[in-house]
């Protein structure tokens, strides 16, 4: 009972999903409207509960048993509960203040960290520092594993050296039509065989979906599809 | 051992300290470059420039503080287009919570310049009239089917706290009937994800603004005319600035406003011409060495 009753509402609901985006008839829209802005909400605001229960008690246990990187537990925890504060009383920005803006002491002093503040000051700079070292792995591995070994090596080469090259100022000064005929290997063959990726995926995102909506693929219920 | 095996098996912090130091130099010193627009940039900057007047550009901020250098010049320059041709605006986040602080950085921006120098109404954006800030909802898949409804039903509240049925602007902006175009910028595949419902089921306008590196994705749905333009990476985003720079300085706002996309283009161009140096020098090197051994 407990396998049955998941693997039929997967069978009604994931009919009824792919036959209400193709039926415009008002009734059916009507309880897709139910389906999509009330219970699929009510659903997520769920999952937002275990994911924040699970973070914290993910890092209390790690704490608890002083694990490998454990400090670091700390700071996860404390940044989740003073951006929750904050984010929850402390307003948008100096001109949307929350309910701190008007409490005193502490409250008062909190209220200059708007969330805005935190994010352009934090979020920003950490996540771009982030991604910008990419670009120093990039080079490393350019310079150590980009080699023309064989005709398909070499193939790849010319093309990055075109599209590295297109895709800067300095393509056009050197070479006019450079630029044009990036566009084209981007339009043309890459778009060719992009498609034929797509189709493949689609297909094969189809079939998984049958498989999961019939109940032939049952992964998902846990205990390896048994 | 030998100068090109030497140059093999160069330690990588040496190409580290080149890169630091050919994308530094451009960012303090920038030379001078003039982007010209290429097709897919031509056409989303043509169609929000002669869409109805009465159809809104609506931004769906769906991009992270880690593609932020990349994108938000985009969603600075589709927000200076929008307002100097009068156009209302919407703007929302569908991806990730994480989007927006971007586009409320980037709404304060823009308006900011534009009511800095106004002078009397028509020349102000004023939040509610012009502009309105949905903010962000769950899940993105209700979003954009819901929006096809009535955006009220889906943004009850604005950004701020505002009750958007209260808003002069939401008595325009119903639903995609009223969009002119829809440019998801990102730097995941969410824009396909709008063409899915939005474009697909709603037959709505749609451009996109993406990275460099996933923009080789985007292409065939631009070719099917899927997307009817499309800014795709740094350049993407100097090619829009120079567009929109120039469609002011006709329309008689010649600011002069800063544009960070063309700004890091001269870091990128010395950091692509570094990467192409370090491929050809590690081929060579690699091919001496190869031919020596043999």
């Amino acid at each position: 009972m407990t396998r049955r009753i998941p693997l039929i509402l997967v069978l009604v609901l994931g009919i009824f999903g792919a036959v209400a985006f193709m039926i415009p008839h008002p009734a059916v829209r009507g309880v897709d409207e139910v389906m999509r802005n009330d219970v699929i909400r009510i659903i997520t605001a769920f999952s937002l509960v275990l994911g924040v229960g699970s973070i914290i008690r993910h890092h209390l246990i790690k704490v608890r048993r002083k694990a490998e990187h454990w400090p670091f537990s700390y700071v996860t925890l404390i940044a989740l509960a003073v951006s929750a504060i904050i984010g929850l009383f402390g307003g948008i920005d100096p001109d949307s203040p929350g309910i701190l803006f008007r409490a005193g002491g502490v409250g008062r002093f909190l209220s200059n960290f708007h969330m805005q503040t935190l994010y352009e000051n934090i979020m920003v700079p950490l996540a771009a520092t982030m991604f910008s070292l990419l670009a120093f792995f990039m080079a490393s591995a350019a310079y150590r594993a980009f080699r023309a070994r064989n005709f398909e090596a070499t193939l790849l080469l010319i093309a990055a050296f075109i599209l590295m090259l297109g895709a800067v100022p300095l393509g056009r000064m050197l070479i006019k039509p450079l630029p044009a005929f990036a566009e084209w290997i981007l339009t043309v063959p890459n778009t060719a065989a992009k498609r034929g990726i797509m189709f493949g995926v689609g297909l094969g995102t189809i079939a998984t979906s049958l498989k999961i909506i019939l109940g032939i693929e049952r992964g998902w219920l846990g205990g390896g599809g048994k | 051992m030998k100068f090109w095996e030497k140059l093999l098996s160069i330690d990588r912090r040496w190409i580290y300290v080149v890169i630091w130091v050919v994308v530094m130099i451009p960012l303090l010193m920038p030379f001078e470059i003039k982007p010209r627009a290429m097709p897919p940039v031509q056409m989303l900057f043509d169609y929000v420039d002669s869409m109805p007047e009465d159809k809104a550009l609506v931004i769906s901020i769906d991009y992270t503080p880690d593609t932020e250098p990349e994108l938000h010049p985009m969603a600075i320059s589709l927000l200076r287009h929008a307002f100097a041709t009068k156009r209302k605006v919407g703007i929302l986040a569908v991806a990730t919570v994480m989007s927006v602080g971007l586009g409320e950085s980037a709404l304060r921006q823009v308006t900011e310049e534009f009511n800095s120098r106004a002078t009397t109404r028509e020349d102000s954006i004023i939040y509610g009239e012009d502009v309105v800030y949905w903010g962000w909802t769950t899940p993105f898949i209700t979003v954009l089917l819901g929006m096809g409804e009535r955006i009220t039903n889906v943004f009850p509240v604005d950004y701020y706290g505002n009750r958007t049925d209260t808003l002069p602007i939401m008595r325009v902006l119903k639903n995609y009937d009223d969009m002119g175009i829809v440019v998801s910028i990102a730097g995941s595949s969410v824009p396909l994800s709008w063409v899915n419902y939005a474009h697909t089921q709603f037959g709505v306008h749609m451009g996109c603004g993406i990275t460099a590196v996933s923009a080789a994705d985007f292409y065939p749905y631009l070719n099917s005319g899927q997307f009817t333009g499309m800014l795709a990476g740094m350049k993407g985003a100097a090619e829009y600035e120079q567009l929109v720079s120039e469609k002011m300085v006709e329309l008689g706002y010649d600011w002069s406003l800063p544009r960070k996309g063309t700004e890091a283009m001269s870091s990128q161009t010395a950091a692509h011409i570094a990467i192409m140096a370090f491929i050809l020098i590690g081929n060579i090197a690699f091919f001496v060495t190869r031919r020596r051994k043999q």
